[in-house]
């Protein structure tokens, strides 16, 4: 892979890894489990075993794995197009503002 | 050790504050004068600050990951009993926005790599946006480490 094919992909990995982020926050995707009282991983979502449970080194996992397979898959796609620079930022942004709405709740109580 | 970690975690976020910042007010407001503190301030050279924003951000977000054990087992356990629900939901935001920023480094990377015409919005907006991601960071992160006094518990 050249250096124009990769500069190519790397808006479509930031706006991936926002969109797949954000999804995997919401539906749980963590491809793995940290149990921090008793310093145990498991793989997947796991119930709490002791203490609470943490998902979000598996949500970055997820969302990184799932950025760069977008990215692939799109390759052919941006073979011909200027570098989209613009879809990077944009989807990020409109994520962060979901952010806020998704975890109002934590603000209205 | 824990505790030397938090500190180091806030020095690196000063410091990466404060890059970050003089990189984005210098893209956003630029000056070609030198003369006085606020031109000087203003007139530096965006691209050089990049790299070191690059390695401080990643600097800073992994010390966190390596801390946020400590923080979900006993932080965030006394904020939900005292009922500081907001303290709770704005380390949320801090965490999810972090990410995102980690999803961002390599096309800030991209857009001050080779400055062109093409990517000039990007840039701007890239930076802007880590630049508010960094400041809300440390805004929570310190209100959070001094959350006992803030709120007077």
């Amino acid at each position: 892979m050249n250096t124009t094919a990769i500069e190519k992909l790397i808006p479509v990995f930031s706006a991936a890894f926002a969109a797949i982020y954000i999804v995997s926050v919401e539906l749980n995707w963590a491809l793995f489990t940290y149990h921090p009282k008793i310093h145990q991983w498991g793989w997947l979502v796991e119930p709490s075993r002791d203490g609470p449970p943490m998902y979000w080194y598996g949500w970055l996992v997820t969302s990184t794995l799932g950025a760069a397979v977008v990215s692939a898959i799109a390759l052919p796609l941006l073979k011909n197009r200027p570098t989209q620079y613009w879809l990077g930022w944009t989807v990020p942004l409109l994520v962060m503002l979901s952010v806020f709405y998704l975890f109002r709740d934590f603000f209205l109580r | 050790m824990a505790t030397f970690l938090v500190i180091l975690h806030g020095l690196l976020a000063v410091a990466l504050l404060g890059s970050i910042t003089h990189q984005a007010v210098a893209v956003v407001w630029p000056a070609r004068s030198k003369a006085g503190f606020a031109s000087a301030y203003r007139s530096v050279s965006s691209p050089v600050y990049a790299n070191a924003n690059i390695v401080l951000f990643l600097a800073v977000a992994c010390l966190g990951a390596y801390i946020y054990p400590v923080y979900r087992v006993w932080v965030r356990t006394y904020l939900e009993s005292a009922r500081l629900y907001s303290a709770v939901g704005s380390f949320e935001i801090k965490e999810q926005f972090i990410s995102i920023g980690l999803g961002l480094l390599p096309l800030y990377w991209l857009v001050w790599r080779r400055p062109d015409p093409a990517g000039q919005s990007a840039r701007t907006a890239v930076t802007l946006i880590l630049c508010f991601i960094v400041w809300l960071g440390f805004i929570v992160g310190h209100i959070l480490n001094n959350v006992r006094g803030f709120f007077g518990l």
